[in-house]
């Protein structure tokens, strides 16, 4: 199956050459999804454990502390590092 | 919870009673008066409503300016230090004639200039937990725009102990965020960043989407006094203006979130106040 990919918030720069599309293996979940990610990230980087992660608009957690969640083929996933400015 | 598209209803000071408008205010407000936007009494409100900003630089500047503008009847900022000419790519309510001198003075100073109506407080200085808790309590909903989430957790936990709607705008670069609160009922800033993020004192920012986070940011405090439109509390906003993308979540609550959850007690000497 394939989901959506959106890294966004602060460096946001950093994930520019990022896919915005991942492929995993059906039945993967919000953990696998991550890991597939990290692997894909330019190298030196990583994503925060305070990023903020949502399937689909909903709100599952944080990189570090999240549910478990089942993905679905289509699905959204947003990886935001917040951003404090003001 | 998800009380996203709720449908608004009066609260606070800003509820019935107080005086009618008068004709000079029908007549200031009248492009804002009527089918999709404000009621007469949502407007009559809005006058009798207060908002309490920290601070009035990138984002909370155009918030006050177009809360000013709207006629939101009291307005109380704290920002302090003095302007700087970096300031001036997106610090709206400064201006080169300024320059070096103290900020709360010159952005009060714009802000009553555009609308002599509203009566505007400024404090020069960062409020710390006792000041923030007695401000919010003075308040019908705060804004937080601060720099740092350490102040943002400062006005969440002031906004929350007061059971005042908070409104946080933040940024970085060319993306903004913003998330609406009301306390107990939605995910608070500390539900949503359990753990804190790094903190960065140069952040990079482009004045257009402070402007615009802003100005959004503004539209949900005058939905929320007025008691007109749906508010979007319980989510979260993410312009990726560098991608051109934007994307909205359903923010969850944390049932045992040291800020907000039913066990906790509010005290600005508390062990959630001091980790901040
Ligand atoms: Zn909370």
């Amino acid at each position: 199956m394939q989901i959506r990919l959106f890294i966004s918030g602060r460096n946001y720069n950093l994930a520019e050459g990022v896919p915005d599309r991942l492929t995993l293996p059906d039945g993967a979940t919000l953990d696998d999804a991550l890991e597939a990610l990290a692997d894909v990230l330019p190298e030196g980087t990583r994503l925060p454990a305070s990023c903020l992660v949502a399937v689909s608009g909903r709100h599952c957690g944080t990189v570090g502390s999240h549910e478990a969640e089942r993905l679905r083929d289509g699905d959204d996933l947003v990886v935001l590092a917040p951003v404090a400015g003001g | 919870m998800n009380v996203m598209g709720e449908q608004n209803q009066e609260r606070g000071s800003s509820g019935m009673g107080g005086p009618p408008l008068t004709d000079e205010e029908r007549t200031r407000y009248q492009r804002q008066l009527g089918p999709g936007v404000l009621t007469e009494e949502g407007q009559a409100r809005l006058k009798r409503s207060t908002v309490f900003i920290s601070r009035v630089g990138g984002m909370g500047g155009p918030a006050a300016l177009a809360l000013a503008m709207a006629g939101v009847g009291r307005i109380i900022f704290a920002h302090g230090g003095r302007l700087e000419l970096a300031d001036l790519n997106r610090q709206v309510l400064g201006s080169e004639q300024g320059l070096g001198k103290p900020r709360a003075a010159e952005f009060a100073a714009c802000l009553r200039q555009k609308n002599r109506l509203v009566t505007v407080e400024a404090i020069d200085r960062e409020p710390d937990d006792a000041e923030a808790v007695a401000l919010a309590g003075r308040a019908d909903l705060v804004i937080s725009a601060a720099p740092t989430f350490a102040e943002r957790l400062r006005l969440n936990r002031a906004a929350v102990a007061c059971g005042v709607p908070l409104i946080d705008a933040a940024q970085w670069g060319m993306t903004g965020t913003l998330i609406a609160v009301k306390p107990r009922v939605t995910a608070c800033l500390r539900c949503v960043y359990p753990q804190d993020p790094p903190f960065e004192e140069m952040f990079p920012v482009i004045g257009a989407i402070s402007g615009a986070v802003g100005s959004l940011a503004a539209l949900e405090a005058i939905k929320i006094l007025s008691g007109v439109g749906q508010s979007t509390f319980g989510s979260l906003l993410l312009i990726d203006g560098y991608r051109g993308h934007e994307s909205r979540m359903q923010l969850q609550r944390n049932p045992t979130c040291p800020c907000c959850s039913s066990l906790q007690r509010f005290s600005p000497m508390s062990r959630e106040a001091s980790r901040d």
